[in-house]
């Protein structure tokens, strides 16, 4: 066996395991079942879900406000991280803001983004682009600042104008780091996604989460919790398919062909 | 190299043209055909059954209005919400409401939201014990007892229960936890007693809980528990809007107590709780009219607790 393949069959094996475990500690009465119930009723609410018009309209809108504020996201964070980077008088003025307003987490805007929006698609996308935009900022910032001096003089010296230097020698430095900063902007926009739904009620699987809650559908609650995590790993795998295919030419990637 | 910057910048810049167009058009709120959008801010619980069921019997769709349902969990939204504009109505417990009157906040109620079943031991909420030394609200002095807001309708009227019965409320420990997380939290003995409602009262008398009193009923005769309410603004604005809306609610309040089997119903359109336990589970009652004896009982006790520290203006909030 494949060095890899036999990576795959003990990571299934493990997974399965691991399910085993859930469906027998409470069945086994190791944990209270009205608390954690096993797989397989997790499983059925789960099947029940998926029949369910409300639950592909709940992940509809919890998908549209995830990428709807990453693109925002991105959009600013690249735009902005090529000028502040490009244009170093810039770049000091706004560091100390920058730092400044970085750590601030975005969930504890909630109070200002209720107080602004209600419970409207906006105030999700509030948090959403605000958790995300530092992250690909700040990369591309990295990204901009790793370009190489001499090929920037050979550019200069070849006459190339600003555009066509941004384009041709200080894009390609910085797509490494502003595709890292995609995926972890990908992964924290459905964190914070799923958290205004959950806390501030804007329609989708957060506030489906909170419904099962206060009803008392425990395995419900379980099963939707479930598919959040699985929405997690497709974003994940989304956007490494994307780095992967857009970095194709890039030695890393190369290498990692190459290995 | 080339192709995949063009590409990047291409779906940037279109997701960001997406993305402006769509929050644009979160704005569209006028008016369709005549009728009046009207937004209201609730809680996704048994309590605003008539609202859900009003809306389904064209209550509201009949005086024009246009009902959207927007439920925050635990209703941190609501009363900013409203205050702000953003919702036209919104639900909330007297006593909540009773305390940011005395804040200056700008509320005026509109129509009655629920009441108590006025049954002792017959409610659809309750003080729960696990110990079996624990059989009147008097045994509670000393103890852990859950309720899922402090300060707030839960710890005032459980207090009042136990005046009722002659113990002495001060000493009681009451702590914060959210209603869904209390049956566990007795069946670990993390407190002594829980102040939960339904459909978590009947989960955990199922567990092997027993009901040691009924706080609303014991606080005042039939309580108005929560209203419907909305801000001055609006009142001055559009006044006619603020007449078709209770009287809608009136309506649907009227019907849903006349008819509980649609309201068992029409929970299942709106939570989660599972179909036997909505067959089983206790109803409020649905009042058409506010009980303002009982509202006035309240606003006593929360000065008496120190909930307000000036009595509130009745006359200024209630319709």
């Amino acid at each position: 066996m494949s060095p890899a393949r036999s990576r795959r069959v003990l990571g299934t094996a493990g997974l399965l395991g691991f399910l085993a475990l859930l469906e027998v500690a409470p069945r086994a009465g190791l944990v209270p079942d009205r608390n954690l119930p096993p797989t397989s009723r997790i499983a059925g609410a789960l099947a029940d879900e998926l029949g369910q018009p409300s639950f592909w309209a709940a992940l509809g809108d919890t998908l549209q406000g995830w990428a709807i504020g990453l693109a925002v996201a991105v959009a600013a964070g690249v735009g902005l991280g090529l000028l502040l980077g490009s244009v170093p008088a810039l770049r000091a003025v706004t560091g100390s803001t920058i730092e400044f307003l970085r750590p601030i987490p975005s969930v504890a805007l909630i109070p200002l983004a209720v107080l602004l929006f209600g419970t409207d698609l906006r105030s999700k996308l509030l948090l959403v682009v605000y958790a995300s935009f530092w992250q690909v900022l700040i990369q591309v910032l990295y990204g901009v600042q790793d370009v190489d001096p001499v090929a920037m003089e050979t550019a200069r010296s070849y006459r190339l104008g600003r555009w066509a230097r941004i384009r041709h020698v200080v894009w390609p430095t910085a797509l490494p780091y502003a595709l890292t900063g995609f995926r972890l902007a990908a992964a924290v926009a459905l964190v914070l996604a799923i958290t205004a739904e959950l806390i501030i009620g804007n329609p989708g699987l957060g506030k489906e989460i909170a419904v099962a809650q206060t009803s008392g559908a425990v395995a419900a609650t379980y099963a939707l919790v479930v598919v959040a995590g699985l929405l997690g790993v497709g974003v994940n795998l989304l956007a490494r398919a994307l780095e992967r295919r857009l970095l194709a030419w890039h030695p890393s990637a190369r290498r990692e062909a190459g290995g | 190299m080339r192709r995949p910057f063009i590409l990047v910048l291409a779906v940037a810049l279109a997701l960001a043209a997406a993305g402006c167009g769509s929050s644009g058009d979160g704005d569209s709120g006028a008016a369709s055909g005549g009728s009046s959008q009207v937004k209201v801010g609730i809680i996704p619980i048994l309590d605003v059954a008539p609202i859900y069921l009003g809306k389904q019997k064209g209550f509201f769709s009949s005086r024009k209005i246009e009902l959207t349902l927007e439920s925050g969990q635990g209703g941190a939204a609501i009363v900013p919400g409203v205050v702000s504009g953003q919702f036209q109505f919104g639900f909330s417990n007297v006593t909540s409401l009773l305390i940011a009157s005395t804040r200056g906040l700008p509320l005026k109620v509109v129509s009655n939201g629920v009441a108590s079943t006025g049954k002792d031991k017959a409610d659809f909420g309750g003080v729960v014990a696990k110990d079996a030394s624990i059989r009147t609200a008097a045994d509670l002095a000393g103890k852990r007892v859950a309720v899922n807001t402090l300060k707030n309708i839960g710890d005032s009227t459980i207090r009042a229960s136990v005046r009722k019965a002659g113990g002495d409320p001060s000493s009681i420990k009451f702590v914060e936890l959210a209603f869904p997380d209390m049956p566990a939290a007795l069946q670990a003995g993390r407190v002594d007693a829980i102040w939960v409602v339904e459909p978590f009262l009947s989960t955990s008398l199922g567990q092997g809980g027993h009901l040691i009193a009924s706080n609303y009923v014991d606080a005042a005769p039939d309580l108005t528990v929560a209203v419907y309410f909305t801000s001055r603004q609006l009142i001055e604005k559009d006044p006619d809007l603020v007449k078709r809306f209770t009287e809608a609610m009136t309506e649907s309040l009227a019907y849903a107590d006349a008819h509980p089997d649609e309201a068992r119903q029409v929970l299942t359109s709106y939570t989660k709780i599972d179909p036997g336990v909505i067959q089983k589970l206790t109803l409020p009652k649905w009042p058409p009219q506010i009980n303002r004896a009982s509202v006035q009982t309240l606003a006593d006790l929360a000065l008496k607790d120190g909930l307000v520290t000036k009595p509130p203006d009745l006359a200024a909030l209630l319709p």
